[in-house]
């Protein structure tokens, strides 16, 4: 009884398709059209393992939709029972590349296994057998994928390798997620963590604040957080409080002084995943909290930048009232409850979807030098971004203030319809 | 303090000032016979006059020296009685003798005029002139020999050597001649049936064969023939010269090896006289391919027991790869005992077979490369003994045998009593001469005890190991060196050892420890000495990360740097774990679980500070950049989310980020292929699953270790008993089991695989990983296990897996991921892969369930309807009580606990409900050995609380009542648990305050007490928790544990009332 309602991703990235569906009156054959996704391919890839055996994979691409340019999404290595969810991820690369207004569809696919149990040379097996089994279907014109769950810039080599020596030629816009001078693009590192800054800072300025008079505290200290601090203080922000994982201890801790993190000092006692050294922290005069008291500070802009789920209603209550905005560097980590009641008390809330699209946005321009094969210096890279992600806000944020519409739901209107425009303009609908 | 000390100096430097007058004389006695143009007389003055010098009153002192026909006297006048003689004895008859006497008055130096060193001096000198006297005649004879046939007719090649012979040794001459006749007799030649006749008298037939009750009669015997060169005159008529030459040979070596084996199974032989015996036999002899095979395995098993040990299985292995040559070898390295009787040790022998064997068992269809084994100089495991002998310190070997507690509090000044005590003598000259050869270079002293790695039993660890920089001055290095191995011998009298002893039935073994002193593997970079990595290597692996992998496909756990961090779990990092029959299959796949799951830190040793220090590796790297040992071998350079090789010249230490992943290692060489052909090889010889040591410099691999697999603490496979009531089993089963046993399972965490499918959202799916988080936190740790559908903690389809972090789990005893049947298909379980090395390091069990496969017993019915705990438990959590359980395990059993048992070696696991601390009953005395005595631990707790409560003052502390909850109620305390306390008292803070500091007395009293009993130190072991009626009321804090639903505090009676029971 129960198990038809289970919990289902792509029904969800349906429900909410059909909630925004509603809000902008979308007509039943462009509704039905784009609940699901154009095209679905799947397929088997042999391999010979180690030991001599002949495995065999099922592997699939789905492409959501293309109607505003060649597909993109990523590749998935992971074990079965993983469809619905890749429509759903394919389905939401088709808003997400529409929300920033870069000329992509969505698409997403993968490969039924878990690496865990392959060796390298079966890996790189299973990757060219994906793209030989693909064949046409991919081009730079049509499809590019990129890496995902399991996935690296090693597979990414592997498949674009094969489908060079299928196509003849060099085709380094084919995948994304190269390595620099292997056909990828500067800025990478950078980009989700400035991105989340350059729409911070058009927020804050139609908040009319200045940003040398905020404050914020930041969730997690991984790559995004550690950049958009990085960029938060150049702009003149003060960040006072970071919250990281602490392994030894099993708990997450937060780190506070009140004149302000120094980002160098910190990143100095600091592993590579973002933990932090609490003696020497506490040496350099931070002041180590529970790990919940990011969200209890004083200041004027939260940062969740770590895990999903992180503001709940359970303790969206205890978010101080001085905050009034926060901005979404990880995905989901507002719950929608949570949502509600931060709208409720005033607080804007940058949506994920958007303030995170930095790091997709730089992807397309991966693809863009990739294909004129010259690659732009670091510069350029950010340049571009910072004018995409503006332009995004701005077009996003007009919309929610000209419809009062949450930021959420206006980036979904914008996406969903210009997407929807895309396909009527070219007479499918 | 000076005054005191200065008889004791005199006394020294006249010791010493003698032995330089001994040692002098040797010398100049020594040069007589070096030089060649002495005759016989003038080597008799001068050893006359070298004696008298060599005295302790030259001035009255003369010296007569009779040899060979030749005398000489250092003056006329006779001998007086007060003189010391020494015989001169050439093949066993007397040719004279030295003498030295006093004309003056005879002095007393205690036992007589003469002291011990000067009679032994007398009998070296007259060893020496007997030596002298053979040579001399045997070149006599050489150079007669020379002119016995002038009428130019040749002389057959055996005639000069059987002639020394005779000369030399007439009894051996006699045996040949005897054989010799022999052999002629079987060729069927007369003529040496007649000569034999006349040796024995004659036989008849009727004599040797007849049924006679009478004792036989003595013969006649005329062996003088037998001295002569007739039987081999005899022999040339009827054999060639070059065949009686090889008889001859072989028969003399048969008597050599005959002799040699007289004194190798004497029980009274002395190890010296022993390696002196061998060194003598192997000279002569060598290996001995013209003897027997008997004779030489008779040989080498006698060797084996006297110098390596009595055990049976090894001997078995070791007649068969080890040979006299390789004990040969050993023996100019090992220092022992005068007297002694003493062997190798375990380590020491375990690393000579295994060596041997992989010399002796690799081959082109088994390559396993070049397999080194670093220089090493042993200490007899009796030196022991003699230094406890030496320094008085017999008291010490009763240490066992007394109470833990006292084991524990005296054992530190029985470290530095032992660190006090100087080994003796000639022992710390041994040490001396083999840091003389070893070298300024750092070296580990290990302990190789008999009890150490004996066939059947593990003792890894037990004893101490302990390296040494070994730089600057000699005479410091000696002291460091000696120091280190008495620190060592003390280890024998620790308590975890004694313990450990005690539990096995091997406390009355008189225990002996052996010592090996090796050079450390690895290369002076900067200031700092390491090899480029080493590691650990098993033939069974326990730890099986994937499906694909077999139990016998092995595991390595390599770390960069020092050995150290491979071999015990250091918690917060690392090694890199690889599996020697499937090198591909790597445990950590995505690049963030590579990164996060490589070594961090590493042991080295710091050349400058002359110690063993931990390094974190980045500052290490930064240090001394591309100079590290096989830095392409052991790190991958982490650039663009790629890991690569990276290339020494390329290395730029100040901007590239390396990662230890072994990939240059494991991808690049055959080093992992070889590493599975020594682990194959030496089971198959061995007869044993093994677990190795071993390290390597960048260019060259060592192996520095090899035992038989040890099963540790919790890890060896439990026996499986088959009589368990199927109403009495929770689940079993039958696939990818590794080894283990979980005795005191309290709780069970459930989560409904249907249940959890069917969940709607994603937030629920989300809270069941948070609620197993708060769960993680709440119950009592290591007493409760996770049972699940799917892939844990898996970060891509939270459908697929409760959504868990390490951090989620981290005190469970077992995560069991259960895979159920689906339209006849059956998913993919994760094995654990995401937190699969926090898993090892922590000793948490995984297992996978497969219930719908046949022949398999899965409870479902107890998980689904036993009573649901959470929602009392985490109230905020009641909302997915329908797919996340939490069962009492002992509230629904009837007061019984889960038992868990896994067995790798069947591929079984049982988890059935048993009465809490009982043991199993079949056959289960290896494992059950594990637990020690459970129920004392939690007994004594129980009786303190009791006792506490007994005698607690209640109207001055207004107390109202006391209760015990936790472990200790539960009876699953273990040795590390504190005693949680509950009491109920007035709202009175002047009279809490008191009751705290009257607890407080009690809790450091206990866990004093509890440090003697189990090592196990903590700065108190009362947990005390004050609730008012207030709190009761509110059922806040630990109120709620009276009454509770599950696990209820129980009450104790307080005051001086009767006891409680």
């Amino acid at each position: 009884m129960t198990a038809n309602r289970a919990f289902n991703a792509f029904a969800m990235a349906q429900s909410q398709f059909d909630k925004i569906a509603d809000l902008i009156g979308l007509d039943a054959g462009t509704r039905a059209y784009l609940r699901t996704p154009a095209r679905e391919r799947r397929f088997t890839i042999p391999v010979r393992m180690d030991d001599g055996r002949v495995e065999v994979f099922e592997g699939f691409r789905i492409v959501h939709n293309d109607a505003r340019g060649p597909a993109k999404g990523g590749v998935r290595f992971h074990p079965h029972e993983t469809i619905d969810t890749v429509r759903a991820i394919a389905m939401w690369m088709t808003w997400k590349c529409a929300v920033v207004d870069i000329p992509l569809g969505g698409s997403e696919g993968g490969v039924v296994c878990d690496p865990h149990h392959l060796g390298p040379r079966e890996q790189e097996a299973l990757c060219r057998g994906w793209v030989r089994q693909l064949g046409r279907e991919l081009s730079p014109e049509t499809d590019v994928p990129a890496p995902d769950v399991m996935t690296g810039p090693q597979h990414m080599l592997w498949m674009l390798d094969e489908y060079e020596t299928m196509r003849g030629g060099r085709h380094p816009g084919q995948f994304t997620g190269k390595p620099v001078g292997m056909g990828g693009s500067r800025g990478r590192l950078q980009s989700t963590g400035y991105g989340l800054v350059y729409v911070l800072r058009e927020a804050l300025k139609e908040l009319g604040l200045r940003p040398d008079a905020t404050t914020a505290s930041v969730q997690g200290f991984g790559n995004v957080a550690q950049h958009a601090i990085e960029l938060y203080g150049r702009i003149g922000g003060r960040t006072v409080a970071v919250s990281c994982w602490d392994e030894g201890r099993g708990e997450a801790v937060t780190y506070r002084r009140d004149g302000g993190v120094d980002l160098a000092e910190l990143r100095g006692m600091t592993d590579r995943y973002g933990g932090i050294d609490r003696a020497r922290a506490e040496a350099a005069g931070y002041a180590a909290l529970p790990g919940e008291a990011w969200l209890e500070q004083e200041v004027d802009i939260l940062m969740p930048c770590a895990l999903e789920n992180q503001l709940t209603a359970d303790n969206a209550g205890r978010v101080h009232p001085r905050v009034r905005l926060v901005l979404e560097g990880a995905n989901g980590p507002t719950a929608p409850e949570a949502d509600e009641l931060l709208r409720g008390r005033g607080v804007t809330v940058l949506p994920d979807f958007l303030a995170n699209a930095g790091g997709v946005t730089c992807s397309y321009f991966e693809q863009v030098q990739s294909n004129m094969n010259y690659y732009w210096e670091m510069d350029e890279v950010l340049g571009k971004l910072d004018q995409k992600m503006t332009a995004a806000y701005i077009a996003v944020a007009d919309l929610a203030r000209r419809q009062e519409l949450s930021l959420r739901d206006a980036a979904y209107v914008l996406a969903i319809n210009r997407v929807a425009s895309a396909c009527r303009d070219r007479g499918w609908l | 303090m000076t005054e005191a000390r200065d008889p004791t100096l005199a006394r020294l430097l006249d010791s010493l000032q003698e032995r330089s007058k001994e040692l002098d004389c040797l010398y100049r006695i020594e040069e007589l016979f070096t030089a060649q143009e002495h005759t016989r007389q003038e080597i008799c003055r001068g050893v006359a006059e070298a004696l008298v010098a060599g005295m302790q009153h030259p001035a009255i002192c003369q010296a007569e020296v009779a040899c060979d026909g030749f005398v000489h006297r250092t003056e006329n006048g006779p001998r007086t009685p007060c003189h010391l003689r020494a015989e001169i004895v050439v093949q066993e008859q007397m040719s004279g003798e030295v003498c030295v006497y006093y004309t003056g008055p005879c002095p007393d130096v205690g036992d007589g005029p003469f002291l011990k060193e000067e009679q032994r001096l007398l009998k070296s000198v007259a060893d020496r002139l007997a030596h002298y006297v053979l040579f001399e005649r045997l070149r006599d004879l050489r150079k007669g020999r020379a002119h016995v046939r002038e009428d130019g007719s040749e002389e057959p090649l055996w005639l000069m050597p059987i002639q020394m012979l005779r000369e030399s040794d007439p009894h051996l001459h006699q045996s040949i001649a005897r054989k010799l006749l022999n052999l002629l007799c079987s060729m069927g030649v007369d003529e040496a049936h007649d000569m034999l006749g006349r040796v024995d008298s004659v036989v008849s037939a009727e004599t040797v064969s007849g049924e006679v009750n009478v004792p036989g009669v003595v013969l006649k015997r005329d062996e003088s023939v037998l001295l002569s060169d007739a039987p081999f005159f005899m022999a040339a008529r009827h054999m060639t010269d070059h065949e009686i030459l090889l008889k001859v040979q072989k028969w003399i070596q048969d008597d050599r090896a005959g002799l040699f084996l007289k004194i190798l199974d004497n029980p009274r032989t002395t190890l010296p006289e022993l390696a002196d015996a061998l060194r003598r036999y192997h000279h002569l002899v060598g290996e001995g391919s013209s003897l027997q095979p008997s004779t030489v395995t008779n040989m080498r098993v006698s060797l084996v027991r006297r110098f390596l040990t009595e055990q049976l299985d090894y001997i078995r292995v070791a007649k068969e790869f080890v040979t006299v040559a390789d004990l040969r070898a050993l023996i100019d390295r090992l220092i022992m005992p005068v007297d002694g009787t003493g062997k190798l040790g375990g380590k020491g022998s375990g690393l000579l077979l295994a060596d041997r064997i992989l010399a002796r068992a690799s081959g082109p269809d088994r390559p396993i490369g070049e397999v080194h084994v670093p220089r090493t100089w042993y200490l007899a495991s009796d030196a022991t003994l003699e230094f406890i002998a030496h320094n008085d310190l017999e008291d010490v070997i009763e240490q066992k045998y007394k109470e833990i507690g006292q084991v524990r509090q005296e054992y530190p000044n029985i470290i530095q009593l032992f660190k006090h005590s100087p080994l003796p003598p000639h022992l710390r000259q041994g040490l001396a001469a083999a840091l003389d050869e070893l070298g300024e270079v750092p070296l580990i002293v290990r302990s190789s005890s008999l009890l150490e790695d004996r066939f059947g039993t593990s003792f890894s660890g037990k004893y101490k190991s302990l390296f040494l920089p070994n730089q600057g001055e000699r005479a410091e290095r000696l002291d460091a060196l000696c120091d280190a191995i008495t620190e060592i011998y003390a280890s024998v009298f620790g308590p975890d050892p004694v313990e450990y002893r005690r539990d096995r039935g091997l406390l009355d073994f008189s225990e002996e420890m052996g010592i090996l002193i090796q050079e450390v593997v690895g290369r002076k970079v900067g200031r700092y000495f390491l090899p480029a990595f080493a590691g650990v290597a098993f033939s069974r692996n326990e730890f099986r990360w994937s499906p694909r992998i077999r139990r016998d496909d092995g595991l390595i756990r390599l770390v960069p740097g020092l050995g150290t961090r491979a071999v015990d779990r250091v918690g917060d990092d690392y090694p890199v774990l690889a599996v020697p029959g499937q090198p591909n299959l790597r445990v950590n796949v995505e690049l963030e679980e590579i990164v996060r799951y490589a070594p961090n830190q590493i042991d080295v040793i710091d050349l400058e500070r002359n110690a063993f220090v931990t390094l974190a590796i980045p500052d290490l790297l930064r240090e001394v950049g591309g100079r590290y040992p096989g830095l392409e071998l052991v790190f991958s350079k982490l650039s663009e989310g790629m890991l690569q090789q990276p290339r020494r010249l390329m290395y730029d230490p100040a901007h590239d980020e390396l990662v230890a992943t072994f990939d240059g290692l494991i991808n690049g060489t055959p080093f992992v292929r070889h590493l599975r052909n020594v682990l194959v090889i030496l089971e198959e010889k061995l007869g044993t699953p093994v677990d190795i040591e071993f390290a390597h410099d960048g260019e060259k691999f060592y192996l520095l270790q090899c035992r038989p697999q040890s099963h540790t603490d919790d890890a060896a496979p439990a026996p499986i008993p088959k009589d368990v009531a199927v109403k009495d089993v929770l689940f079993t089963a039958d696939r990818h089991v590794s080894n283990g046993w979980m005795p005191d399972v309290t709780h069970v965490v459930y989560v409904d695989p249907d249940a959890y499918a069917a969940l709607e959202d994603r937030a629920s799916m989300l809270a069941v990983g948070r609620a197993i988080g708060d769960l993680n936190k709440l119950l009592p740790k290591r007493c409760f296990i996770l049972m699940g559908p799917g892939r844990w903690g898996s970060r891509g389809d939270i459908k697929l897996g409760v959504s868990v972090t390490y951090a989620d789990i981290s005190n469970t005893s077992m995560l069991v991921e259960i895979a159920r049947q689906k339209g006849g298909y059956l998913p993919d379980l994760s094995f654990g892969t995401h937190f699969f090395q926090d898993l090892v390091e922590s000793r948490i069990r995984y297992l996978p369930l497969y219930p719908d496969r046949d022949g398999i017993v899965f409870n479902e019915q107890f998980l689904l309807g036993a009573r649901n705990l959470l929602p009392e438990l985490l109230p905020q959590h009641a909302a997915i009580a329908g797919t996340l359980r939490v069962i009492d395990v002992q509230a629904e059993s009837g007061g019984r606990v889960l038992r868990v048992l896994l067995n790798a070696d069947l591929d079984e696991a049982l988890a059935c409900f048993v009465a809490p601390g009982q043991e199993r009953g079949t056959g289960a005395d290896a494992a059950a050995e594990l637990i020690g005595r459970p129920g004392e631990v939690w007994r004594w707790r129980l009786q303190m609380a009791e006792r506490i409560a007994h005698d607690l003052d209640a109207a001055r502390y207004g107390v109202k009542a006391m209760y015990v909850f936790g472990s200790v109620k539960n009876a699953t305390a273990g040795p590390a648990s504190d005693i949680d306390l509950l009491v109920h008292v007035e709202d009175d803070p002047v009279r809490q305050a008191a009751l705290r500091v009257w607890l407080d007395g009690w809790s450091r009293c206990l866990a004093e007490i509890n440090y003697l009993r189990t090592g196990y130190r903590s700065a108190g072991l009362i947990d005390a928790h004050l609730i008012t009626d207030r709190d009761i009321a509110e059922r806040s804090s630990y109120a709620v544990k009276i009454g509770a639903i599950t696990d209820p505090a129980r009450r104790l009676q307080i005051g001086g009332g009767d006891a409680p029971s």
